[in-house]
């Protein structure tokens, strides 16, 4: 073995070994043990079945399942929607506003996550401020609910996932080149037309690379409906976590995991093969 | 002077791409000798290899007759010039160009003063604490040369080290080299693509091609006197001509019959210098620098002992100031031809699109290149740089 | 364009209202002597007090620093291991291999990770605890580091290591010289990164806590699910994001300045 090999695996055995140790191996015992028997000690039994598997079409499962799904689209949606007009701002104005703009983005993120939840559990609560202002202006009765419903999750969604579609879609418009939508004016387009036509194409690998960060995340979200969310708002998340620190299911909570791994695996392949067909035009981002 | 620096049978491929391929060749000691050719045609990997980032596969490089081949660069006693400079961002320019003192252990003092000295030969003692980021493209190009020098190495290794800069400063920076080199007095090993920084800087040439020196010469010789078609067409413009020695008169000059002259009547073959004692029947690729042909619409006189003289059409003509550029249709050829705007000229009557014209050229401006087959058959066609 | 359209910057201010009125309400509500926050009843500083008598969140303080810095120290040394094998042997086969599974952790929802490991752990009989905690924290976030790293690494002009070589210094001396002042803002970047990922981490740390390991994230969200003493997490939220924003904005300062 070459000297530059050896040095070549001592750089890389640490990482390599300990990701496959923590996440590789665990990964496939997670997808082998959805065919295991749940022994009574809340174990994984020895006994190999199908009965785990067959007890997601419970249902109560497709539901859960088909709500994941919308949540998580619904959240990225209007995180892509909303970042776009903001990545176009930040990427138009100078220097100084752009860098206070990302620094403002960024921030509250740095704190932690439970607490922001929490903040908004605070103002949803039902002796809440947002709760009374609403009341006190009218547009709201005194007995609704605004903590614990799908609306609350999804509002709370959005504001966790928001930077991770803001980021990559403003790292594209900055190197978009505005004089194409001033060409596209030239040639008789429409603000409206400019922005479709030219420059959303122009930032799709930003799309895509949002699209993807709050996607993913959010299919597999779990804090946020247990925490701002009611029975009727929970998702797969939920069910996994429960399985796992309720009713001591591991086999149970395997197949669930092992189902929302096709979910995420989904968008990835996608995304991928986007990617591919797109050519490599700005496709890597990074964190 | 004998040789300083040689290459012996050297060889480098990356891959299935021979980059180097079995290259001799030595530089003298003091001599500004350039490496030229297009991207791609082995010249950066072979200063590379001098330089000891690369190891060749075969051959020998000696440096001063001492075999430097297997040598790591940190031990080699030659520097180099970066094409982007690489100067270091983290260090202000007196620390740059100190680097390479304080690695070898210098006393401080005597490192404040070689710095000092050479921040005064490239003129940038003012800049001597900025940064990197804080200086212009032209000024990093100076200490980048500095910090090279100051090591006082045999060979300074310069990879296209104007290619950044903009032409303005590229000629400024020319000027300055040559000062350099001209104060220093160590050889200067130039690694370039531009034809007209070697040609003005070089003592001698190497012009390279697909991994091998195709001539190795003097300015004026590779212009002049170029080996091969690539070179002729590499460097300058030319027009080359197929063709068979149909009859030799005499021990120097021979008839070469064009075939794509075939049909224009009367035509009984070109008058050749025959350096390469070609025997009836061998083949010949001639090449004929566009400034060598003249131009008329009388008949010229015979100015040559062994002149040409051949019938032909205008198709285009260029005009640029100091001179003009004129496409002619000869038989099935288009052939580039320039002229200088001489006083003779202005007696003539001006030469329009369109007009039969007279070509001619002194048979001694004609060159045999060494391959025997033009690369492209498009000749006039194909003359660069309008 | 003659009229520049007025929606982008609505959107924008509109998204940093909605990312700032929360926190600003937070902290308001952090000095409110009412309990439920949703109306002023004047100022006190009692929260504050009370979170500095809770001997609990101490404790779930103390572990979340102690695994924050452990696990920050050893993931940092493993991913800038990892960034560097991906940049120096880029292209062989074992590269390729990495490179994927190093991007994994930064795909996979954190719940499967979650679930993965406590497998994992279940099956070697690992206690869970502290120590487990340590070994997931370093499992997502080196690949962060790695990451962070790689991108300076990218952005590293590999010729002035040649520079360097040429001019005289030898490996060591290029490492120390050259290198590594250029990369270690990525690599403190990266730290820092690792350290906020493991002090915020809830839901995987969750998974794999066991009785007497909790943290900071664990404590807070256990305290809320059982609605007891909600108005001193007001008071922590507000110390805490003091604490990182002086940190963020400092590190950006000095990021600026180099």
């Amino acid at each position: 073995m070459s000297t530059r090999k050896l040095r070549e695996i001592c750089a890389t055995a640490p990482s390599l070994v300990w990701l496959t140790a923590f996440l590789l191996v665990p990964t496939l015992m997670v997808l082998t043990f959805a065919f295991k028997k749940a022994d009574p000690m809340g174990g994984i039994g020895t006994e190999w079945t199908f009965a785990t598997l067959r007890s997601l079409a419970n249902p109560s499962y497709p539901a859960i399942i088909w709500r994941t799904i919308w949540q998580s689209l619904a959240t990225t949606a209007i995180c892509v929607a909303v970042s776009i007009p903001m990545a176009y701002y930040m990427a138009r104005t100078g220097e100084r506003t752009r860098r206070f703009l990302m620094v403002l983005t960024i921030l509250p993120f740095w704190t932690c996550f439970i607490l922001r939840v929490f903040a908004w559990m605070s103002l949803l609560h039902p002796h809440g401020i947002v709760k009374n202002i609403l009341v006190a202006l009218g547009m709201a009765d005194p007995s609704s609910q605004l903590l614990y419903t799908s609306g609350a999750v999804l509002l709370v969604m959005v504001y966790n996932h928001l930077p991770f579609a803001i980021l990559p879609i403003y790292a594209s418009a900055e190197k978009f080149d505005y004089q194409l939508l001033e060409a596209a004016a030239d040639l008789g387009a429409t603000r409206a037309t400019a922005v479709m036509r030219v420059f959303i194409p122009g930032i799709k690998a930003g799309i895509f690379a949002a699209i993807l960060m709050v996607l993913i995340p959010a299919l597999g979200e779990y804090v946020i409906p247990d925490m701002v969310g009611g029975p009727a708002s929970e998702m797969i998340g939920n069910k996994i976590a429960q399985r796992v620190q309720n009713d001591r299911n591991l086999p149970h909570a395997c197949a669930l995991s092992a189902a929302l791994m096709l979910f995420v695996m989904g968008p990835m392949v996608a995304y991928l093969f986007a990617r591919r067909k797109g050519g490599k035009e700005g496709g890597r981002f990074s964190i | 002077m004998g040789e300083f620096l040689e290459f012996q049978g050297v060889s480098k491929r990356f891959g299935p791409v021979k980059a180097v391929n079995n290259v001799s060749f030595s530089v003298k000691r003091g001599e500004f000798f350039s490496l030229l050719g297009p991207s791609g045609c082995g010249k950066t990997t072979l200063l590379r290899l001098i330089a000891g980032f690369e190891q060749p596969d075969s051959g020998r490089i000696l440096l001063d007759g001492q075999d430097i081949t297997q040598l790591p660069p940190n031990h080699r006693n030659v520097n180099t010039v970066f094409q982007n400079y690489a100067l270091f961002p983290h260090m202000t320019v007196f620390e740059n160009i100190a680097f390479g003192l304080r690695v070898a252990r210098r006393p401080k003092d005597e490192i404040e003063h070689e710095v000092m000295s050479m921040l005064k030969l490239v003129q940038m003692e003012d800049k001597a604490w900025h940064l990197p980021s804080q200086i212009s493209g032209g000024q990093k190009q100076r200490v980048a040369i500095a910090r090279a020098l100051v090591n006082k190495p045999s060979v300074l290794l310069l990879d296209e080290p104007l290619a950044a800069l903009d032409l303005k400063l590229r000629q400024r920076m020319l000027l300055e080299l040559d000062l350099i080199h001209d104060q220093v007095g160590i050889t200067f090993l130039y690694v370039t693509h531009d034809q007209g920084e070697a040609m003005s800087l070089s003592d001698r040439i190497a012009v390279m091609h697909s991994g091998v020196t195709e001539q190795i010469a003097t300015p004026a010789e590779v212009y002049e006197a170029p080996k091969t078609s690539f070179v002729a067409s590499f460097i300058g413009d030319t027009n080359f001509f197929d063709g068979i020695v149909s009859s030799v008169p005499d021990d120097d000059y021979c008839l070469v019959d064009i075939p794509d002259f075939a049909d224009i009547e009367g035509f009984n073959g070109v008058l050749c210098y025959n350096d390469k004692k070609k025997a009836v029947g061998g083949r010949v690729n001639l090449s004929v620098r566009p400034e060598k042909f003249g131009i008329s619409i009388d008949p010229p006189r015979r100015q040559f002992a062994h002149m040409n003289v051949l019938r032909a059409k205008v198709e285009d003509i260029i005009y640029t100031g100091n001179h003009t550029n004129y496409w002619v249709s000869v038989g099935s050829r288009r052939i580039a031809v320039y002229q200088q705007h001489a006083g003779y000229l202005l007696d003539e009557k001006p030469i329009r699109w369109g007009d039969d014209v007279w070509l001619y050229w002194n048979a001694d401006n004609g060159y045999m290149l060494d391959d025997e087959a033009a690369p492209d058959p498009g000749l006039g066609d194909n003359v660069k740089g309008v | 364009m003659t009229r520049t359209s007025r929606i982008p910057l609505a959107t924008t201010i509109a998204i940093l209202l909605f990312f700032y009125i929360p926190i600003a309400i937070l902290v308001v509500n952090s000095f409110n002597a009412s309990s439920t926050g949703g109306a002023w009843g004047g100022w006190t500083l009692k929260w504050y007090q009370k979170l500095f008598a809770n001997e609990e969140m101490w404790h779930a303080i103390r572990n979340s620093l102690v695994i924050g810095v452990t696990s920050t120290l050893v993931s940092t040394a493993i991913g800038t291991s990892a960034a560097f094998a991906l940049y120096k042997y880029s292209g062989t086969r074992i590269q390729k291999v990495h490179g994927v599974v190093l991007y994994m952790p930064l795909v996979v929802p954190e719940i499967l990770m979650g679930i993965s490991l406590l497998m994992i752990f279940m099956a070697v009989r690992l206690p869970l605890g502290l120590f487990a905690i340590f070994l997931a924290h370093v499992t997502f976030s080196m690949s962060y580091v790695a990451m962070v790293v790689l991108s300076r690494l990218q952005d590293f002009d590999a010729t002035l290591i040649e520079a360097a070589q040429d001019l005289g210094a030898d490996a060591w001396l290029t490492a120390r010289k050259i290198l590594l002042p250029l990369i270690s803002p990525g690599i403190v970047a990266g730290a820092l990164l690792a350290f906020t990922l493991s002090v915020d981490d809830f839901v995987i740390t969750f998974f794999v806590s066991g009785p007497g390991s909790t943290t900071l994230p664990v404590q807070v969200y256990s305290m809320i699910k059982h609605s007891r003493n909600l108005p001193i997490i007001n008071a922590l939220s507000t110390l805490m994001m003091v604490a990182t924003f002086v940190i963020v904005l400092t590190s950006q300062r000095q990021s600026r300045r180099a």
